[in-house]
């Protein structure tokens, strides 16, 4: 069976421009293109104040793209399908957004992102730009207290975006932006759940195949395999052995505040997703936590999987503030704020 | 020879393209051991990148700054990350259009020094830094004035610390995943690398 038949597209090598341009022209107040999958806001942010730039491969629509607007980021650098932009685009991008206040570029923990920001950066600083990266790594199952850079940037940078591109907003400097996003990153933890792999949309090849009655717990953003796959349990249980998971690596305080995030990857319904939710939220009130901020949405997803990440974070109280009471005006995130 | 003229070291350039060429295969054989294979095609492609700006470039500094940003903007991968970084800190540590014994001795350690920055890797655990790090030392323990010399001696530390790989345990990167398995085999880095120190040698 070819994609086409599976899937509403046209050239599969034309995925990723037809797919931006779709979406700046739905979004048209909000984002555009600046450049060949460079997608910037409508309106630039004033200049005094810190860019935030991230990059990724597309395919995990509505990241990273869909989080570019006021009080998120202001560039999103798209690759090719699963696939990092590389460090020409990513330059190109930098040099669109040199200002004194500086860029800070979050980086997810993938091989191909953290080389082409390497490099670009490395070019960068000798044009004269100011550029500092910050590197993502939510997902768990490298292990519980694994290094962190054996841990894979999950959809836990979605918040992120949320609390670094408010703090951003307000005037903060880049090296302040840096310890409020690097104090977020070390409290948050991502894990996934499949039940049905993915396919690569360009040549429909299956990535992962999981028999039928089986799950998948720490399974990658592109299908790759986590390890712990067993027999399918119940939305309760499941989301049970999920939360005790991520807690084992957040180790929280009783009467820590937390957000809990469960993002849908594709093909797990909003129904379903919402009876995981309020089973982890259940879990995490009766051991004692406050659940401040919630979310149940397609943040991140990877084509037709089924599954989801659940992303729960303990919240200081400068990042309740700025996921909570800060205006956001994203296409995909928006929060009604000052 | 008392001096690094700029024609030499294009000359010295030319030639390690030349000779990195007629052994592509043999250095993605090596790769495809522990690696994706493609090694011999990726150091090729880089070095082909910086002919360009090499045959236009008028002065050290500028010259290699060019050639950096060229390997890097033009391929992605990490061979031509280490490479890219070579050339830009060698320009960092180099200028005008000859250098003598101490100049070419700071320009090489300027290149190992901006590798040292991308790389965790150190010597032994079989990666390229195993040719590029001997060879360094090697020119930089000289007390040699003549150009011909110093290049010589990188070589041959290059070409033994490339030999020396064969007998260890890959212990960086994803190849270290392979572990015993990467005993008996030179590693492709070390051994391009190596390569590119036995044309600058041979040019001179």
């Amino acid at each position: 069976m070819s994609a086409t038949k599976i899937k509403f597209i046209n050239n599969p090598e034309q995925i990723t421009s037809e797919l931006l341009e779709g979406y700046v022209m739905a979004y048209k107040d909000k984002v555009a293109l600046a450049g060949e999958n460079i997608v910037v806001r409508a309106t630039p942010k004033s200049e005094d104040k810190v860019a935030i730039v991230t990059l990724g491969g597309s395919g995990h629509e509505p990241a990273l793209s869909g989080f570019v607007g006021e009080g998120m980021l202001d560039c999103s650098v798209v690759g090719d399908i699963f696939a990092a932009p590389g460090a020409q685009r990513l330059f190109q991008a930098l040099q669109l957004f040199k200002r004194e206040a500086g860029i800070l570029l979050v980086v997810l923990n993938h091989s191909g992102d953290v080389m082409s920001a390497n490099m670009a950066c490395q070019l960068a600083e000798r044009m004269g730009i100011k550029v500092k990266q910050l590197l993502t790594h939510d997902d768990i199952s490298a292990g519980i207290g694994a290094p962190d850079e054996d841990r894979r940037g999950l959809a836990g940078c979605v918040p992120l975006f949320k609390i670094i591109g408010a703090a951003a907003e307000e005037g903060k400097s880049l090296d302040e932006l840096l310890e409020i996003g690097e104090r977020f990153s070390q409290k948050v933890a991502t894990l996934a759940v499949a039940m049905r792999s993915c396919t690569h949309p360009q040549n429909n090849g299956i990535i992962t195949d999981l028999p039928e009655g089986i799950m998948e717990i720490g399974m990658g953003q592109h299908g790759e395999g986590g390890g712990g796959r067993q027999p399918l349990v119940s939305a309760d249980d499941t989301a049970a052995q999920m939360v005790d998971l991520l807690l084992q690596q957040l180790k929280p305080a009783a009467g820590d505040k937390m957000l809990l995030i469960i993002n849908g990857v594709g093909a797990t319904t909003h129904m379903e997703l919402s009876i995981i939710y309020r089973k982890a939220c259940l879990v995490l009130e009766e051991k004692g936590f406050e659940v401040c901020e919630g979310r149940i949405q397609e943040i991140l997803t990877v084509q037709e999987q089924a599954g989801f990440q659940m992303i729960i974070a303990r919240l200081d109280a400068d990042h309740i503030d700025y996921l909570k009471n800060k205006r956001a005006d994203a296409p995909y995130w928006v929060t009604i704020g000052k | 020879m008392d001096v690094l003229s700029i024609d030499i070291f294009k000359a010295m350039m030319r030639n390690a393209l030349m000779h990195v060429k007629l052994r592509e295969d043999e250095f993605s054989k090596l790769d495809a051991v522990i690696g994706d294979g493609d090694h011999g095609t990726a150091i090729v492609t880089a070095l082909s990148c910086v002919m360009d700006p090499l045959e236009k470039g008028t002065e050290f500094k500028s010259m290699l700054n060019d050639m950096g940003f060229a390997v890097m903007l033009q391929t992605s991968g990490s061979t031509s990350t280490l490479l890219g970084a070579f050339f830009l800190g060698m320009s960092d540590y180099s200028a005008g259009i000859s250098l003598d014994a101490g100049a070419m001795k700071a320009m090489f350690a300027g290149g190992l020094e901006n590798v040292r920055k991308q790389t965790k890797a150190q010597k032994g655990d079989k990666t390229m830094m195993d040719a590029l790090i001997p060879a360094v030392e090697a020119m930089q323990a000289s007390t040699s004035q003549d150009i011909k010399e110093l290049l010589v001696a990188a070589a041959e530390a290059a070409l033994q610390g490339a030999q020396s790989t064969v007998q260890m345990k890959a212990n960086f990167g994803r190849a270290r995943n392979y572990g015993e398995q990467s005993i008996g085999y030179a590693d492709s880095g070390a051994t391009s690398w190596s390569c590119m120190f036995a044309s600058f040698a041979e040019v001179v």
